[in-house]
C-alpha cells in the first residue's frame, strides 16, 4: 500500500483514526503500532523479523548503556580524580563495544540487502582484471521496506544514548513504533528519538483542527505527485531510457524535469507523511525547506532531505572531523599552511566520508557514488573559493544582498542540481556520462518545439504543469517568508476557505495524471 | 457538532460538485481521444448490434494470431478479436460481459495463456477498482477535460470506432523460434485458484446465453509449455468443453524460422494466415454459421475486407 493509493486516504488511514479515537490514551500508541505492522505487512510481509531484531538490538544495547552508566557512577563515588579518570575510561570502553557492536548488527543487515550484490560485482571485476577464475554469485534480496530509513534512526538513538544525550527508553514497545510508525516508515523522514517521544506516545486525540490540518497537508502532497510528477513522468522515462535519439536541450530538459517530479514526488510524500501523523496529534520533524531557493549547494543539501543531511553532519561531518587522526594531521597543516588550510583540509576530509555514505546510502551503484563524490567536489570548490567571490564582489562593488545577483546564484544552484540529478536518474554511470556528453556535443534546438510535443505531453499537458508550478512556488514564497498557509486560510471566511479546498481536491481528480496511459512514479526514496 | 455538521455538509458539496464535473467529463465517443484506449474492447461494441458469430477471447497471441478479414474472406464468418495486450482473466471477463449485451456470437473461444497470467494485484483490489470507475467515473474518463470541457453536453454515446480488422492487428516483421522443444514433456501446472473462479464466471456467462465455450491454446512457443497444456486440458474435462491444442507436434505446421514475430512468441501475418485459416475451417464445420459474404446486411465486411487487403503490403 503506497501513500498515494486512494485505499490508504480513504480507507486505511480514516479506520486507524477511527479506531485510535475510540479507545482510551493508554491504548492509543498500541493501536499506531498495530497499524504500523500491518501496513508494513502490506509491503514486505513476514521481514518485518528484521525490523523487530533492530528494534530489539537497540533497545537492549540502550539498556546496557544505562547500566554500564550507573556501575560507573557508583564506581567512582568516592575516588580521586585521577582515579576517576581511569575508572571513567574502563566503563566508557565498556559502553563503545556495547555502541560498536549493535551498530555493524544494525548496519549488516542493511549491507546484506543492500550493498551484498553490489561489493560482490566489485569483487568479480577485480578478479577479472587479474584473470583469476571464478566470481562471487550475486543474488538479488527483497529488502524490508524502509530499511536504510529505521537503521539511520536506530543508529541516531544507539549513539545519542551511549552520549547521554537523553536517557535510554525503559520500554521496549515504544522503540518498536519509534522504528515501525507507519507515515515515516517508507520515506522517512530519518527521526530522531529525542524529536518525536514526546507526542508519538502521548496518544493525542484528534481533534477537529488536526483533523482538517493533517488532511490539508496530504491533499498538498497528493497535488503534487498526482498532478505534477506523474504527469511528467512520461516524458522522464522516454528521454532517460532512449536518450541517445535526442538533441542536447531535450536531454537537459528530461534532466529538469527529473529533478522537478523527483522533488515533487518526495516532498509530496513528506507532506502526506507529516499529515497523517499530525491528524494523530504527532510532530514530524519537516524534510523538505524550499530547496529551489538555495544559492549554493551547501545551502541546497541543508534544505532537501534535511534530516538525511543532519544525521550525516551529526553522526559523520563532526565524529569524522574531531576525530584524533584529522585533528592530528590538521594541526601539521595548520603549523605548514596556516589555519584556513587546515580547516579546508579537516572539512574535505568529513565531507569526502559524507558524501561516499551519502552517495551509497542512495543506492548500490557508481552512479550513485558519483553523484555523492560529484557534490563533494561542489561544495569544496565553493568552500575554497568563496573568500575569493566575496573579494571580487567587493572590489567590483558588487552587492551580493542584491535580488539580481541572489537570483543569479540561485540559478547557478538549480543548474548544477539539474546536472547532478541527471546522473542520479540514469540508468548507469555510463549512460549518464553519454547523456552529458550529447547535452554538450548535440546542442541544437533543430526540432526541439516538435520533440517537446511528441513525448507523451501535449500542450494541456504543459499548461496544467506551468500553472502547478505557479501554485507550487507561490505556496513556497509565502513558506519561505513564514507565512503558515493553512493557519493563514483558516482565518478566512467559509466561501473562500472551502472553494479553495474543493479546488484543491478537484483539480486532483480532474488534472491528475492517473488512469489508461499514464504511469505513476514508483516511490523513488522507498528503494533507497 | 457544530463540526460534524460542518464536515456533513462539506462532503455533501464536494459530492454534487464531482457529479457535476463527471457529467461534463463522461464520453461521447468510443474513439481514444475520449478516453476509451482498450480499442478492441470498445471496437466491438461499435459492431451491428447481433452481427458477430463467434468471438475470441484472449491477449496479445489472439491479436497477434487470428485475422477475422481473413475468415470472412474464405468462409463468410463473421469473427471478432476481443483482445488486449497482456490481457487478465478477470478483465477478459469485464469485456466479455460488456460485449454480450450487444452481440450474442454462438461461439466462443478462449485462450489459454490468460488462464496462467496472474496480476500482481489481489482479487480485492479488482472489485475495489471497479466499485471506484462504476460510481466515481470520473476517475476513469477524467482526461477528457482535454477534450471537451464545455461542448454539447446533450449528445448520447456514440460508439463511432469500427475497426476494420475486427481485433487483428497487421504485423509482418519476422524473428526465428529457436526453443523447438518447448513442448516437452513436463509436469501438470495447475490454472492459479482466482484465474479458475474467473474462468467459472465465464462458463456461466456462456451458459446463461447459450454460447458454446471452446478452450484452445494458439501456437506460442515463448510461454506455453506442456504442465500448462495438462493443466488447460483437465479444466477442459472440468467443464466438460472441448479444448484445441496448436502447440503439440506442431499441427499447423507453423514455420517458426518465419512466422513468429519475436522468437516464438507470437505468429506474425504469415503465421496469422495459417491459424485464422484453422479457426475458419473449425467455425464452418460446426455447422452453426452460414456463409454471409453475399447477404447485404453484411456489405460492411466486403467493404472492410477491401479496404483491409489493401492495407497489406
Amino acid at each position: 500500500m503506497s501513500y498515494f493509493d486512494v485505499i490508504y486516504f480513504l480507507a486505511f488511514l480514516p479506520g486507524v483514526i477511527i479506531i485510535y479515537n475510540l479507545l482510551p490514551k493508554k491504548i492509543k500508541p498500541f493501536i499506531l503500532l498495530l497499524a504500523s505492522f500491518a501496513f508494513f505487512f502490506t509491503y514486505s510481509k513476514w521481514l518485518i523479523i528484521f525490523i523487530l531484531l533492530s528494534s530489539l538490538s537497540i533497545y537492549l544495547a540502550g539498556l546496557t548503556m544505562q547500566k554500564i552508566d550507573s556501575e560507573k557512577k557508583e564506581a567512582i563515588k568516592d575516588l580521586e580524580i585521577d582515579e576517576k579518570k581511569i575508572i571513567k575510561a574502563k566503563y566508557l570502553n565498556k559502553k563503545k563495544i556495547v555502541l560498536i557492536i549493535t551498530a555493524l548488527f544494525n548496519v549488516a543487515f542493511l549491507f546484506y540487502f543492500k550493498y551484498l550484490g553490489f561489493f560482490k560485482g566489485i569483487i568479480n571485476s577485480i578478479l577479472k582484471l587479474f584473470n583469476i577464475n571464478g566470481s562471487l554469485k550475486i543474488i538479488h534480496h527483497l529488502a524490508p521496506i524502509g530499511i536504510s530509513f529505521y537503521t539511520l534512526s536506530a543508529i541516531s538513538y544507539l549513539i545519542d544514548v551511549y552520549h547521554e544525550k537523553y536517557e535510554c527508553e525503559n520500554n521496549y514497545f515504544k522503540i518498536l513504533l519509534y522504528l515501525v510508525f507507519f507515515p515515516t516508515l517508507v520515506e522517512g523522514p530519518i527521526t530522531r528519538y529525542n524529536e518525536v517521544r514526546d507526542t508519538l506516545f502521548a496518544g493525542n486525540k484528534t481533534t477537529y483542527k488536526s483533523f482538517c490540518f493533517g488532511y490539508q497537508r496530504i491533499l498538498y502532497g497528493l497535488f503534487k505527485k498526482i498532478v505534477i510528477a506523474d504527469r511528467l513522468n512520461i516524458f522522464v522515462k522516454i528521454i532517460f531510457t532512449d536518450y541517445m535519439h535526442f538533441s542536447g536541450p531535450i536531454i537537459f530538459l528530461g534532466a529538469i524535469f527529473y529533478t522537478i517530479l523527483l522533488y515533487m514526488e518526495f516532498s509530496g510524500t513528506m507532506d502526506i507523511v507529516i499529515g497523517s501523523a499530525e491528524i494523530f496529534g504527532i510532530i514530524i520533524p519537516e524534510n523538505f525547506k524550499q530547496p529551489f531557493f538555495s544559492k549554493n549547494i551547501s545551502e541546497f543539501w541543508s534544505r532537501w532531505h534535511i534530516t538525511l543531511g543532519l544525521w550525516f553532519k551529526d553522526y559523520i561531518f563532526y565524529p569524522v572531523s574531531l576525530s584524533k587522526g584529522v585533528k592530528k594531521i590538521t594541526s601539521k597543516i595548520k603549523e605548514l599552511f596556516g589555519p584556513r588550510t587546515s580547516s579546508l583540509f579537516m572539512g574535505a576530509i568529513a565531507l569526502f566520508a559524507v558524501w561516499s555514505l551519502n552517495g551509497l546510502w542512495h543506492g548500490a551503484g557508481y552512479q550513485f557514488l558519483f553523484f555523492g563524490y560529484y557534490h563533494f567536489i561542489l561544495i569544496l570548490l565553493g568552500n575554497i573559493f568563496e573568500p575569493l567571490i566575496i573579494k571580487i564582489c567587493h572590489k567590483l562593488k558588487i552587492n551580493r544582498e542584491n535580488i539580481l545577483y541572489k537570483l543569479m546564484r540561485i540559478i547557478k544552484t538549480c543548474l548544477l542540481i539539474f546536472i547532478g540529478e541527471l546522473f542520479f536518474r540514469a540508468n548507469n554511470l555510463t549512460s549518464g556520462i553519454e547523456m552529458m556528453k550529447r547535452i554538450i556535443t548535440n546542442f541544437t534546438f533543430k526540432g526541439f518545439n516538435h520533440s517537446v510535443l511528441t513525448l507523451g505531453l501535449d500542450i494541456k499537458d504543459y499548461i496544467i504543469i506551468t500553472l502547478s508550478l505557479i501554485f507550487i512556488l507561490v505556496i513556497s514564497i509565502l513558506k519561505e517568508k513564514n507565512i503558515e498557509v493553512r493557519e493563514s486560510l483558516s482565518k478566512k471566511h467559509i466561501v473562500i476557505r472551502w472553494a479553495c479546498y474543493y479546488a484543491l481536491i478537484l483539480s486532483i481528480i480532474v488534472f491528475g495524471a492517473y488512469g489508461e496511459g499514464y504511469v505513476p512514479v514508483e516511490p523513488i526514496y522507498a528503494d533507497f | 457538532m457544530k463540526n460534524v455538521f460542518k464536515s456533513i455538509m462539506f462532503m455533501i458539496i464536494l459530492f454534487f460538485l464531482i457529479i457535476i464535473i463527471t457529467y461534463f467529463l463522461l464520453p461521447r465517443d468510443s474513439v481514444r481521444k475520449y478516453g476509451i484506449i482498450k480499442t478492441s474492447v470498445y471496437e466491438i461494441l461499435g459492431e451491428k448490434e447481433d452481427s458477430i458469430d463467434a468471438v475470441v477471447i484472449g491477449d496479445s497471441l489472439i491479436y497477434s494470431g487470428i485475422s477475422p478479414m481473413e475468415i470472412w474472406h474464405n468462409f463468410g464468418i463473421t469473427v471478432f478479436d476481443l483482445a488486449k495486450s497482456a490481457e487478465l482473466i478477470s478483465s477478459s471477463y469485464k469485456n466479455f460481459e460488456m460485449a454480450i449485451k450487444s452481440q450474442h456470437p454462438k461461439l466462443i473461444f478462449f485462450e489459454g495463456n490468460v488462464l496462467y497470467r496472474e496480476s500482481k494485484n489481489k482479487p480485492w483490489f479488482y472489485v475495489w477498482e471497479e466499485l471506484y470507475k462504476t460510481y466515481f467515473p470520473i476517475t476513469k474518463y477524467h482526461n477528457n477535460w482535454k477534450k471537451y470541457l464545455f461542448t454539447n453536453l446533450n449528445d448520447s454515446m456514440n460508439y463511432s470506432k469500427i475497426n476494420i480488422y475486427k481485433g487483428f492487428k497487421y504485423i509482418t516483421k519476422s524473428k526465428p523460434g529457436k526453443k523447438l522443444d518447448y513442448m516437452k514433456e513436463k509436469e501438470k501446472i495447475e490454472v492459479p485458484k482466482e484465474n479458475q473462479e474467473y474462468f467459472h464466471k465465464i462458463y456461466e456467462l456462456c451458459q446463461k446465453n447459450n454460447v458454446k465455450l471452446v478452450l484452445i491454446s494458439t501456437p506460442n512457443m515463448k510461454s506455453w509449455n506442456y504442465g500448462k497444456y495438462l493443466g488447460t486440458k483437465d479444466l477442459a474435462l472440468k467443464y466438460n468443453l472441448e479444448y484445441i491444442d496448436l502447440n503439440i507436434n506442431n499441427p499447423l505446421n507453423i514455420d517458426w524460422k518465419t512466422e513468429s514475430r519475436d522468437a516464438g512468441s507470437h505468429l506474425n501475418y504469415k503465421g496469422a494466415l495459417k491459424l485464422s485459416q484453422f479457426i475458419g475451417k473449425y467455425l464452418k464445420e460446426t455447422n452453426l454459421f452460414t456463409d454471409k459474404r453475399e447477404d447485404s446486411n453484411y456489405a460492411s465486411w466486403n467493404e472492410a475486407y477491401d479496404i483491409y487487403k489493401e492495407g497489406l503490403k
